[in-house]
C-alpha cells in the first residue's frame, strides 16, 4: 500500500492539480499521518459506497477533482462503478487489487483467481478494465505495486481526463500475516516474474489467468461527454435560458 | 438569513402534498436531490427534477437508494444542501448510510412518503409503519429529528424546517410522511422569499490550521466545512476525536457517542414541535401524527357531540419523543387514545410515559387505508367509561377487524 500512497502522490505531484482540490472517498482505512502527507480531503465511508459519494461531491462541486480509492469496488460497490461509468461521472478510481480482502485473510475476491485461500478459489474473476471499458469509462490502466513510476504517470494522465478513469492496482495487502515482509517480498517478485507491459491491449485480452502473465498497462484512452456535460446540454436545449449550466468541465 | 427569491415559487398552488415537499426542498436552499424513484414518493423527486434545473438544483437518478443516499452525503461535504426521497423498500436500504450520516454529524433531509409494508407491501396506498425504523433502523446509538406533516401546505413548511432543524443540529432529519398526505391534493400558499427564514450552514471560518471539525461548540454542535477548502478533511464512520482521527478506546467511544445522542437530547424543548388542543380538562387525549391526525378530528367531534370531554396531542415532531409532555399529561387524563396505521409503535412510546397513570389505548389499522372516524370515536367513547387502571397497552377492536375476524379468519382465541 505505501508504494501505490507514494506513487499516488508523485502523480498528482505531476498532475500539477492544487491538493486542497482534491477528495478521496474511499472504504479503505487510511492512516490519518498518510492523509495528511497526502494533503487532500479523506472520506473513509460505508463498504463500496465510494463511487456514490463521490458522484455527490462532484455534483455538489465541479471543480473538486474526486478519487475514489475503492477496496469493495466491485462486490457492494459494483453496481455505483457500472453506473458511474455508463454516466461518465467525472471520477479518477483507483481500484486496490489486494487478491484478499486485507483483513479478511483467506478470502478470495470477486475481481481475482488466487490461491490466498485455503483450498483456493474456484470462481471466475472480473477482467477489471474490460468492464471499465465495456460500460464506458474513458480510461482504462492497470499496474502493480512493482510499476510506482507507470502508476504515478498513469495518475497524472488520468487526473486530467473529462470523465470516468479507472486505474486498477494490484497490490500486495496482507498486513495481518504474521511474516509480512516475506510474503509481501514473495509477491513483489511474483509481480516482476509474472507481469508484462502491453500498453494499448484490448481490455478483453487483459483477464487475469492463472499461470499466464499478468497484462498491464494503459488499454482505454477515449473522450466522450460526461454527465455534467451531457446534463447541461440537455437542458440548455430544452429550457434555454432559464437554464444556468451547472459547474462544466472540471469547474 | 432569508430564502433566495429565484429558489422559491411564491404563489397559490393546487397541488399534492408530495409536489409540495419538493417546493419546500427547493425552497430551502437544497442544490442537489438524487433519489431513486419509488411509489408514492415519485411526484416530490419528478417535482424538483422539473424545477430544479431552473433555480440551479441539480438532480440525478442514482442506480439504487444506497447510491442516492450516499450521493446526497457526499453532496452535502461539498458545500451544499441535499436531499433524497423515498419509501419503504427504499428506506430500509438506506438504512446504513443513514447512521453513517449520523455518526459524521452530516446535515441532510430524508423524505420518506410511507406506504403499506412490510417488504413490498401496498405500493400505491398508505401506512404509518416506519416510525420505529425511522428511530433505530441503523446499527449503533445516535439520534436524529422526524417530522410528520399532515397537510400538503405542512409538506411544503416542515421540508424547510428539516432542512434548518438538519442545518442547526448537524444531524439527518426525517420526513416521515405517508401516501394519504403525499398524494393529498389541497391548497398550498408559497409565501414570498422574504417570508421564509433559512438556517444557514455553520461554516467554520477560523484558521484553517486549528479546525477541529468535531470539536463542538456550547450547544454541542460542532462547525461544519466541505471538501476543496484547504482544511485536510479526515472524516470516517469510525469513532473519532475531535480532528476526525479513529480512537479504540472506551473513554472516547462514551465521549463521542454521549455527544451524538445528547445534541438533540439537550436540545429537545428547542426541537420538538407540538399541536395541543383542548387538553387542560380532558379525561382522554388523542395522540396522533401525519393522516391519522387528519381523520382523529373527526373521531374527536363526534366523541364531543356525545359530551366526553376530549383534547388532542399531534406530534409534529415525532422523534426526538416528547416525554415529559406525555409524562405531565398522563397524571391528569384518564386515558390516551393513539390511532396509527400499523400494529403499534408509537403507542408503545406513549405507554412508557405514563408509568401507569392512564390507559392507553392503541387502534391499530394494517395500512392501505385510513381509520373509520367511528372506531376513533367509540375507542374515545370506552376509553372515558373505563374506571380501571389497566396495564400495558389495550388494543381497540375496529370495524374492519371485526369484519375481517367474523369471517372466520382467527390470529388466535
Amino acid at each position: 500500500m505505501n508504494s501505490i500512497t507514494s506513487a499516488f502522490s508523485k502523480g498528482i505531484e505531476k498532475s500539477g492539480i492544487d491538493r486542497k482540490k482534491i477528495s478521496m472517498p474511499s472504504d479503505v482505512p487510511f492512516n490519518p499521518d498518510v492523509v495528511k502527507a497526502l494533503g487532500v480531503d479523506y472520506f473513509q465511508i460505508p463498504r463500496g459506497r465510494a463511487i456514490a459519494f463521490g458522484t455527490g461531491l462532484k455534483l455538489g462541486n465541479p471543480s473538486l477533482r474526486v478519487v475514489p480509492v475503492a477496496g469493495d469496488l466491485m462486490t457492494l460497490g459494483g453496481n455505483h462503478f457500472v453506473h458511474g461509468a455508463r454516466r461518465n461521472m467525472e471520477l479518477l478510481i483507483i481500484c486496490v487489487n489486494s487478491f484478499v480482502y486485507k483483513k479478511i485473510a483467506g478470502k478470495p475476491i470477486p475481481s481475482t483467481q488466487s490461491a490466498f485461500s485455503p483450498y483456493s478459489t474456484f470462481e471466475e474473476p472480473f477482467n477489471f478494465p474490460h468492464l471499465g471499458n465495456s460500460c464506458g469509462a474513458i480510461y482504462t490502466a492497470r499496474w502493480t505495486a512493482l510499476h510506482t513510476e507507470e502508476l504515478a504517470d498513469s495518475v497524472a494522465e488520468a487526473l486530467h481526463k473529462h470523465g470516468l478513469s479507472v486505474i486498477e492496482v494490484l497490490a500486495p495487502g496482507p498486513n495481518y500475516y504474521t511474516d509480512i515482509d516475506s510474503i509481501e517480498l514473495e509477491l513483489l517478485k511474483f509481480y516482476h516474474e509474472n507481469s508484462t507491459i502491453k500498453n494499448n491491449e484490448d481490455p478483453k485480452n487483459v483477464a487475469i489467468v492463472p499461470d499466464e502473465k499478468i497484462i498491464v498497462g494503459k488499454f482505454t484512452d477515449k473522450e466522450r461527454p460526461t454527465f455534467i456535460d451531457s446534463y447541461n446540454v440537455q437542458h440548455s436545449k430544452i429550457l434555454g435560458d432559464k437554464f444556468t449550466p451547472h459547474g462544466g468541465k472540471n469547474g | 438569513m432569508k430564502a433566495n427569491p429565484t429558489d422559491v415559487l411564491t404563489g397559490i398552488y393546487y397541488i399534492d402534498g408530495d409536489v409540495a415537499a419538493g417546493y419546500g426542498a427547493l425552497a430551502a436552499g437544497c442544490k442537489l436531490v438524487a433519489g431513486y424513484p419509488i411509489t408514492p414518493s415519485t411526484e416530490a423527486f419528478e417535482a424538483m427534477c422539473r424545477r430544479g434545473p431552473q433555480v440551479g438544483t441539480v438532480f440525478i437518478q442514482m442506480e439504487d437508494e444506497f447510491g442516492s443516499i450516499s450521493a446526497v452525503l457526499g453532496a452535502v461535504w461539498s458545500g451544499v444542501k441535499s436531499m433524497t426521497i423515498t419509501s419503504g423498500p427504499g428506506y430500509s436500504l438506506m438504512m446504513e448510510s443513514i447512521g453513517f450520516g449520523a455518526m459524521l454529524e452530516t446535515p441532510f433531509v430524508l423524505l420518506n412518503i410511507q406506504r403499506g409494508g412490510p417488504s413490498t407491501g401496498v405500493p400505491t396506498k398508505t401506512g404509518q409503519a416506519d416510525m420505529m425504523q425511522s428511530r433505530w433502523g441503523s446499527h449503533g446509538d445516535y439520534e436524529l429529528i422526524a417530522i410528520s406533516p399532515d397537510s400538503p401546505q405542512e409538506m411544503f413548511d416542515y421540508t424547510i424546517k428539516a432542512f434548518n432543524l438538519a442545518e442547526k443540529y448537524r444531524c439527518p432529519v426525517m420526513i416521515m410522511s405517508d401516501e394519504c398526505v403525499g398524494h393529498m391534493t389541497e391548497k398550498v400558499v408559497i409565501p414570498e422569499a422574504d417570508k421564509i427564514e433559512i438556517e444557514p450552514r455553520r461554516f467554520y471560518k477560523g484558521p484553517p490550521e486549528e479546525y477541529l471539525p468535531f470539536s463542538p461548540d456550547p450547544d454541542l454542535v460542532p462547525k461544519i466545512a466541505k471538501a476543496g477548502d484547504g482544511l485536510g478533511l479526515y472524516i470516517t464512520g469510525r469513532v473519532h476525536d475531535e480532528r476526525g482521527y479513529p480512537v479504540k478506546n472506551e473513554e472516547f467511544k462514551a465521549k463521542y457517542v454521549r455527544r451524538l445522542v445528547d445534541k438533540i437530547r439537550l436540545n429537545k424543548d428547542k426541537i420538538i414541535e407540538l399541536k395541543e388542543e383542548s387538553t387542560d380538562d380532558a379525561d382522554v387525549v388523542v395522540v396522533s401524527y401525519g393522516i391519522s391526525s387528519r381523520v382523529a378530528v373527526k373521531g374527536v367531534e363526534i366523541a364531543r357531540q356525545k359530551g366526553i370531554k376530549v383534547g388532542t396531542l399531534r406530534l409534529v415532531t415525532v422523534w426526538p419523543f416528547p416525554d415529559e409532555k406525555i409524562i405531565d399529561l398522563a397524571k391528569k387524563v384518564k386515558a390516551f387514545v393513539v390511532p396509527e396505521i400499523n400494529y403499534g409503535q408509537i403507542v408503545f412510546d406513549v405507554a412508557r410515559c405514563c408509568h401507569g397513570q392512564a390507559n392507553v389505548v392503541l387502534i391499530p389499522h394494517g395500512g392501505a387505508g385510513v381509520h373509520n372516524p367511528l372506531d376513533i370515536s367509540d375507542a374515545i367513547e370506552s376509553a372515558a367509561k373505563e374506571d380501571k387502571k389497566i396495564e400495558g397497552v389495550v388494543e381497540f377492536k375496529t370495524r374492519l377487524e371485526k369484519i375481517v375476524f367474523e369471517r372466520g379468519l382467527k390470529l388466535k382465541e
